[in-house]
């Protein structure tokens, strides 16, 4: 495989990257349904087509208005159907605190690129996720056009569309296990949290907060469940690199996981504390990073685990016993 | 007071009228600042903030408020009607600073008794 090409910053258009060779093959340790599928699966049914694409005049400001408007954290540089490079919501933040947001994108985009092509299996597109760490790739086709881009969200996308029906299955099993249990209830639910992905973060809990409100579960104890996941799931979109946030219900007690593979906090017991926060203007200009989102998972969970450590990933874990604050209320 | 009502007193544009429009009330939490919002333990708010964006929704959604202004007379991002409509939450424009609207609303609810 080889690590990538490279244009000259601003001039040379970048649709001559090579991709990695062929050959790899995904962990033997995957579930089978899931080997099959991003085995059979191309990158091009899991891509971006609609592209917001901007030419090398313009300016990094106007490409941040441009990913504001339009809730998106990658914008292609590309003239006359020639590929020249991206610009990250990463570029933007360091042309913000370098003041160099009014230069031209062809200064500072992102030319040393990896690319994809559209008829690889989704299995190579994982192993680049995995290998390079980057947020997103360009997909080019065998003419080297760029005909989309690929990020770990739609790849989640694709793959909890295809595998709802195992969860179901899964899950309607699971009822009639649990169908003794304090609360009558069994929930299990998956979502998958990308790094600064604004536009979906906050709907794995709007979407929890429906699914006890469809169980009459009282409004009080959804509203504990439904901050708790929201916080975490903030917490995941703004300081991780990404990661998952598991939902369960069983026996009575809802359990929030938020799992993520970075970058870890350094000191736990301060990132705790009210008011304490890594989050830069950015993210405080959304509206968060006040540095009470955890200190508020533990206010409004019956118990509250976390496990980090620098340079590697981060687990909080929040329960809340809903058969005690039913019969609480009662 | 219901949430029309207060839309009146502040002579709001209401761009998406959501569930609870008969209810009174019961409390006005005014902050740009979503981490704040959520720790707020009243039922039936209404949230008053000059931060227009899809995150407040979802933020108002998450604590049960019954409504959001925003306020400066601020245009709103298309998605933010959609995600209203989504999450069956009023949503309104006023043109009053947040300040002023503080006060309008104060002076309303006081009124109202």
């Amino acid at each position: 495989m080889s690590e990538q090409p490279q244009a000259a910053p601003g001039d040379k258009p970048a649709n001559s990257f090579s991709t990695t060779s062929h050959g790899m093959s995904p962990d033997d340790s995957e579930p089978l349904v899931l080997l099959e599928l991003i085995q059979r699966m191309k990158v091009r049914d899991v891509m971006t087509t609609d592209l917001t694409k901007v030419p090398r005049s313009a300016t990094m400001h106007e490409i941040q208005e441009l990913m504001r408007k339009n809730k998106i954290s990658g914008v292609p540089v590309e003239e006359n159907g020639r590929f020249f490079g991206l610009v990250s919501i990463d570029d933007i933040i360091r042309a913000l605190s370098g003041g160099y947001i009014n230069d031209s994108c062809s200064e500072h985009m992102t030319t040393k690129l990896v690319v994809l092509e559209d008829d690889m299996p989704l299995s190579f597109a994982l192993r680049y996720f995995e290998r390079y760490h980057y947020g997103r790739f360009p997909v080019i086709n065998r003419d080297q056009r760029l005909v989309g881009i690929i990020c770990q969200r739609d790849i989640n996308r694709t793959l909890l569309r295809e595998l709802s029906r195992e969860f179901n299955r899964l899950e309607s099993k699971a009822k009639g296990v649990d169908a003794d249990t304090a609360s009558g209830i069994y929930v299990y639910r998956e979502f998958p949290i990308c790094k600064y992905d604004f536009e979906r973060a906050g709907k794995a809990s709007n979407q929890i907060k429906k699914l006890l409100q469809e169980r009459n579960i009282a409004p009080k104890i959804i509203r504990r469940i439904a901050v708790a996941a929201y916080e975490l799931e903030i917490n995941l979109c703004v300081h991780s690199d990404g990661g998952v946030l598991t939902w369960e219900i069983v026996n009575g007690k809802s359990e929030i996981i938020a799992r993520d593979a970075g970058p870890g906090i350094e000191d736990v017991e301060w990132a705790c504390r009210d008011g304490t926060s890594t989050a830069n203007e950015w993210i405080r200009s959304l509206g968060f990073g006040a540095g009470m989102g955890l200190a508020n998972v533990k206010r409004v969970s019956d118990s509250f685990e976390i496990y980090s450590r620098k340079g590697s990933g981060t687990t909080v874990k929040s329960q809340i016993n809903i058969a005690e604050a039913q019969q609480k209320q009662v | 007071m219901t949430i029309l009502e207060i839309a009146e007193a502040l002579k709001a544009e209401v761009l998406v009228k959501g569930e609870g429009l008969d209810r009174p009330i019961k409390n006005v939490v005014s902050s740009d600042l979503m981490s704040d919002v959520l720790v707020v333990d009243d039922d039936d708010i209404l949230l008053l903030t000059s931060l227009a964006s899809d995150q407040v929704l979802r933020t108002a959604q998450i604590v049960g408020a019954l409504g959001v202004v925003v306020v400066n007379g601020k245009p709103l991002p298309s998605s933010m009607v959609n995600v209203a409509n989504d999450l069956h939450m009023t949503l309104m424009t006023c043109k009053l600073a947040k300040y002023q609207a503080n006060i309008a609303v104060y002076e309303a609810l006081k009124q109202n008794g």
